[in-house]
């Protein structure tokens, strides 16, 4: 049978894949480019300036180093957001999306059993966010040695793999509520809640003491704790992938047996 | 299970939270038969489609389809179904031969020949994206989807809505030679004229309860129809309201209303030797047979 629901998924979404693409390596062009003067600022005393608590919040002090300055303007917030939409908006799509657009009725008539769809959906919205996660390891590879932005390449694909996982754990609880209720608006919004809730939680947990042990419960701290760009692998990587893998069973167990197509 | 019976549904019931859309559907569709089921649009019938396609879970009630139960031995049949859902729809980014060999693929067969054989018999061109399709020519690729891998039965929810009449008749003697070949076919519409030219049984639904199940002969023979005429001269009233078959005849502003039960063949014989200058017959009204049936009942 050779996966062809992964195969037609992964096909037609590569436009889509190459938007995403294509935005990421034009955002590292950009930062890539900002480096050498932002070192030079950096390099003076308006470090300083900066309030205590904003020092602690967005790691200020790691802007005078290349490593730093990636993980504080890009691998902090605008990665893991553009991840994370990438990968929610097709695991949305992939069968609540196709079932309110009448799609997936026939899909479910072939030979591949519902369990079997739901994960080759998911595998296809895994690899497109690892091209993704690709795109973003070779252009910081190639672009940061141009313009002395040196990144050890094993950290680098740690920072890399913690924002696929971001994006592959929430696309998979989207892809998951979406399977178990047919409907995207509902996949939306409960896995747009779970990254603004750990997201919220990660920041927080980092300022506040009393918050600072639920902290575990975020993605985010999950996959960025260390850095994100750092030679040591989080043991949240294992946690992630457990979670996705845990989400994608119980949404593939409700889809197995409710009514399709009554949403 | 009796090998004739394709498709055997017993006290199949369908809630949705407080509303029951199908309440204990008995029926018995032999092998290699055209059954074509009736009703009101919201009458139940995409949903009991739905249910023996297994998209849909019984809430009580089973159905089996070609020996096996739609819910348990899901893998063992759907491979074996051409369902058309009522609202079918296809990507619209695709091209219909791309959308119908990934299908293909999904049923694993390479139907291309097929599909191709398919596509020039219902005159439409595969190498358009199905966004810039008509409405028409969508339904086409819809039916084509149904067919191409050549099932054994073929579960059709108002498939020819969107087809012009040429198109109609293509595909009724589709569905005539589907049967001839021993598959089963059902199809749903809320029209009788569409079903009884095929159908060998016609069953009929009406807020999720099965009203009437029977041969369309019979159904025919005891509905009512309105015809319209137009006579050259005065209207031979009498002679009409003492033809056999003829129930009721009325005037107004020179047109003739006659209403016949079952055949017209004698009211066609009377017809024959008056000067009939126009002659509208209408479409039978399935609201009229449902009262007809409940008077027969009373």
């Amino acid at each position: 049978m050779g996966a062809t629901i992964l195969r037609s998924t992964l096909r037609d979404s590569r436009r889509g894949l190459l938007g995403w693409g294509s935005g990421i390596i034009l955002l590292v062009g950009i930062m890539a480019a900002l480096w050498p003067s932002v070192r030079d600022v950096y390099d003076t005393e308006l470090l300083e300036a900066y309030p205590e608590a904003m020092r602690e919040l967005f790691d200020i002090d790691a802007m005078t180093s290349g490593t730093g300055y990636l993980d504080v303007e890009l691998f902090s917030i605008v990665l893991p957001a553009m991840f994370l939409l990438a990968a929610v908006g097709r695991g949305a799509r992939a069968v609540a999306g196709a079932e309110q657009d009448g799609l997936l009725d026939v899909m479910l008539l072939g030979r591949p059993s519902r369990v079997r769809v739901l994960v080759e959906k998911a595998a296809g919205l895994t690899v497109g966010v690892v091209a993704l996660g690709g795109a973003l390891w070779c252009s910081i590879a190639v672009l940061g040695p141009i313009v002395g932005l040196d990144v050890d390449l094993w950290a680098l694909t740690v920072g890399s793999t913690a924002m696929v996982l971001l994006g592959v754990v929430h696309g998979l609880v989207a892809l998951a509520v979406g399977a178990a209720t047919g409907r995207r608006t509902r996949a939306l919004v409960v896995a747009g809640t779970v990254a603004v809730a750990g997201y919220v939680l990660h920041v927080v947990g980092a300022l506040v003491d009393a918050v600072e042990p639920w902290r575990p419960l975020s993605p985010f701290t999950q996959a960025i704790v260390n850095g994100p760009i750092s030679t040591d692998v989080p043991f949240g990587f294992v946690t992630l992938t457990a979670t996705a893998l845990a989400v994608t069973v119980g949404g593939a167990v409700r889809f197995a047996r409710r009514d399709i197509g009554i949403g | 299970m009796n090998a004739d019976v394709a498709i055997r549904t017993r006290g199949l019931t369908k809630r949705f939270g407080r509303t029951t859309a199908l309440a204990e559907l008995d029926l018995d569709i032999p092998v290699g038969s055209i059954f074509g089921y009736l009703g009101p649009n919201g009458a139940g019938k995409s949903t009991t489609l739905r249910l023996l396609v297994g998209l849909l879970r019984p809430s009580a009630g089973s159905a089996q389809v070609l020996g096996h139960d739609v819910s348990r031995a899901h893998a063992r049949i759907r491979t074996r179904l051409g369902y058309l859902a009522g609202d079918f729809r296809a990507p619209a980014a695709l091209t219909g031969r791309r959308y119908l060999d990934d299908l293909a693929a999904l049923r694993g067969c390479r139907g291309t020949t097929a599909t191709d054989r398919l596509a020039e018999r219902l005159a439409i061109d595969l190498d358009r994206r199905i966004g810039s399709l008509s409405h028409g020519n969508r339904q086409k690729i819809g039916i084509i989807q149904a067919f191409q891998h050549d099932p054994d039965v073929l579960i059709l929810d108002e498939p020819t809505t969107g087809l012009d009449p040429i198109m109609q008749r293509t595909f009724l003697g589709m569905l005539r030679e589907a049967a001839a070949a021993g598959r089963t076919v059902v199809l749903s519409s809320h029209v009788l004229s569409e079903v009884d030219a095929v159908a060998d049984i016609v069953a009929i639904v009406r807020a999720g309860r099965l009203v009437i199940v029977d041969t369309v002969d019979r159904l025919e023979a005891r509905t009512r129809r309105n015809i319209d005429l137009r006579f050259d001269g005065p209207p031979p009233l009498a002679e009409l309201r003492g033809t056999p078959g003829v129930v009721e005849v009325s005037e107004m502003d020179g047109t003739v209303r006659v209403t016949v039960e079952g055949s017209t063949v004698e009211l066609v014989r009377v017809l024959g030797r008056h000067d009939v200058v126009d002659l509208v017959s209408h479409e039978v009204d399935l609201g009229e047979i449902f009262l007809e049936h409940y008077q027969g009942a009373s």
